[in-house]
């Protein structure tokens, strides 16, 4: 059999982290500037390497900035396992990493022009959702009404807090926070993000539903989607699962016979609904 | 499954065991310098390895396997190893990346893997298994990419007299081959070996080693021998649609995989010992000036698949096996555009330490819906 060169898909981008945004008390944003034209679809990833430890797969939280001969990247990141435990530890302004991809589909950008939008991310879910809200902030015209659901468990632990209410000023585009406890000072919603899906605007005709948040949150939001008239091929989520190479060839990110990283990890609710409800598949 | 009309239109020749001698012999000289991997025997049990003349292949054992159990026994027929074509193709640990402390790359090729292989006296089953993990891993796996393309002839095996354990017929994967081959060979009796040519290659072998047409009565033996293997292999399982309907039936039966899965102790050795299991976990070695990026056998089975380190996917044991089963016989399909995972080998049985039979949970599965 012949076969071209193939050139080892595990190399990687080295990356200087140039700043870093305190978000929550667990978790950082990372601003990462790559020496190239980096371009990224919202919602896909990228595998960061810290040395001697391992990869993780991060969202971009942001669009990349290209800034002449370089891009900025941002990666929100919270401390869960080892990698992302010494990223927050060792990993600061100066540190590098290794950074490749983008890996994944992301969310779709072009199919859902024209639609109403309801975007609902749960805590650290908000951080591929980010780019999204960017994206139509720069293409405004392209899409119809946009309405936010962004809830976490406390007030504390939501990100991008310095700039939540500026996307309020984006025309024709509503922000609905929540928090699952009441907390002192807290003036918006106490209870789920995905009670908020009652109180959206948007003409249900023509409406889709990009959804991010633990495995949990997603399932009620889906319920609660439908239960409001969505179809299920209106609705998107975005998944996770252990990864560890980002091109589908470890096997370890399978969720049916779909892998995560290379199939997703956005999905059409139609496409997975057989499996989504099956508990450890 | 395999027809045995669809056989006749090839055409059989016919040689000693001296011959196959002179096969590997036409071999060496044609690719000067190849390297011939295989089944062998080191110190007494089979492996997958390097072979250097006929005497180190099994050649003069046959195999004894039975769920949880294999033995070697005097005879002519073997039919496999634990390990398989995987072991050169995905070895179990494998290098992928060599990085220095400031994130450059020492040395991201192994330039020691050998640029000519030959596989030879692999089984068809082993056949459909490469087939099944090119579909999954060429042109997108560094290591494999690389030592896939090294296979420039592959030689089979076929067997005549299927293990206790083995259901190719039912997977459609043997016990003959079809296509994907250069020479095959079958042994019909302890010293006679049939010979078919499946390329270019296989018709120059049989030309070069100067190999006589088969008579009549040893292809009518050598058509029965395959009959007969296929014909004791399909009475141990219903048919591949039946099985497959009833497995897409009872995905959410969790009662049912609990009991399937009962015991099961979630070691892992199934999927080792499959030879289309890929998946793989990558850690880093870290020595004084570098690390190196290692990809390592993982298994869907073992608790860790799943694990995250902000909880588990796959928490309870029936869940991993569940995926094992559903993986070779519903997924596979989808991600290789129509390859059955399963090859119908029957290691996974053989080499469960509890005796856990593929078989038995797939007839349990379809006994469920009738």
């Amino acid at each position: 059999m012949t076969l071209t060169k193939l050139e080892n898909p595990f190399t990687f981008k080295r990356a200087l982290v140039v700043n870093v945004v305190k978000e929550a008390p667990d978790t950082n944003t990372y601003i990462i500037k790559l020496n190239e034209t980096y371009t990224a679809n919202p919602g896909q990833f990228n595998m960061i390497y810290v040395y001697g430890l391992g990869e993780i797969p991060i969202s971009l939280s942001n669009l990349p900035e290209h800034r002449g001969t370089y891009t900025l990247v941002n990666h929100t990141i919270r401390i869960v396992g080892a990698v992302t435990r010494a990223v927050m530890l060792h990993v600061g302004a100066g540190s590098q990493v290794g950074v490749r991809g983008p890996y994944g589909n992301g969310w779709p950008m072009r199919e859902i022009e024209g639609r109403d939008i309801v975007i609902v991310a749960g805590g650290i879910g908000m951080a591929p959702l980010r780019p999204v809200i960017k994206y139509i902030e720069n293409n405004r015209e392209r899409y119809g009404r946009v309405n936010i659901l962004y809830g976490a468990r406390n007030p504390e632990l939501l990100l991008y807090k310095y700039e939540l209410n500026k996307y309020t000023v984006i025309p024709n585009t509503k922000l609905l926070l929540s928090s699952d406890i009441p907390a002192e000072g807290w003036l918006h919603y106490v209870g789920f993000v995905t009670d908020l899906i009652n109180y959206v605007d948007v003409d249900l005709k023509n409406a889709i539903a990009l959804v991010c948040g633990p495995e949990i949150m997603m399932k009620v939001a889906i319920k609660n989607l439908l239960k409001k008239g969505f179809k299920n091929e209106d609705i998107f989520i975005s998944m996770e699962r252990r990864m560890r190479c980002g091109i589908g060839v470890c096997g370890t990110c399978q969720f049916g016979h779909y892998f995560i990283c290379k199939d997703g990890p956005v999905f059409r609710y139609s496409d997975i609904e057989e499996y989504f409800w099956v508990e450890g598949i | 499954m395999i027809k045995v009309p669809e056989l006749q239109q090839v055409k059989l020749y016919a040689g000693k065991l001296s011959d196959l001698e002179r096969v590997m012999e036409y071999l060496r000289q044609r690719f000067n310098g190849a390297t011939f991997m295989g089944y062998k025997l080191q110190n007494s049990m089979p492996v997958f390895g390097e072979i250097n003349s006929l005497s180190d292949m099994p050649i003069r054992v046959s195999d004894i396997q039975r769920p949880g159990y294999y033995e070697l026994i005097a005879g002519y027929r073997f039919r496999l190893s634990y390990a398989s074509p995987k072991w050169y193709l995905l070895p179990p640990e494998h290098s992928i990346l060599k990085v220095s402390p400031d994130y450059e790359f020492v040395d991201s090729t192994n330039n020691s893997l050998a640029n000519k292989v030959v596989m030879f006296g692999i089984k068809s089953c082993d056949l459909n298994a490469i087939a099944v993990l090119d579909a999954i891993l060429i042109g997108k796996h560094p290591i494999y990419t690389k030592k896939r393309s090294s296979v420039i002839a592959i030689i089979i095996e076929e067997c005549l007299e299927p293990a206790e354990t083995c259901f190719c017929s039912i997977t459609g994967t043997g016990p003959t081959v079809l296509k994907g081959y250069d020479l095959a060979y079958a042994r019909l009796d302890e010293d006679t070996v049939i010979f078919k040519a499946g390329s270019t290659l296989g018709e120059e072998i049989i030309k070069a080693t100067g190999l006589r047409e088969a008579v009549q009565e040893q292809v009518k033996s050598y058509y029965n021998a395959v009959e007969r293997a296929m014909s004791i292999m399909s009475t141990r399982l219903p048919h591949l649609e039946e099985i497959q309907k009833a497995l897409r039936r009872n995905v959410i039966n969790e009662k049912l995989w609990k009991t399937l899965s009962e015991k099961c102790t979630g070691c892992g050795n199934c999927n080792y010992v499959c030879p289309t299991c890929f998946c793989v976990e990558i850690v880093d070695r870290v020595e004084e000036s570098y690390t190196t990026r290692t990809a390592l056998w993982t298994a869907c089975c073992t608790y860790t698949y799943g694990l995250v380190a902000g909880g588990h996917f796959r928490r309870d044991l029936y869940m991993r096996y569940r995926h094992f089963i559903l993986h070779k016989f519903l997924f596979y399909p989808k991600q290789t555009g129509g390859l059955l995972g399963c090859v119908g080998c029957g290691r996974c049985t053989t080499w469960c330490p509890l005796g856990l039979d593929l078989k038995e949970t797939l007839v349990k599965v379809v006994e469920e819906v009738r």
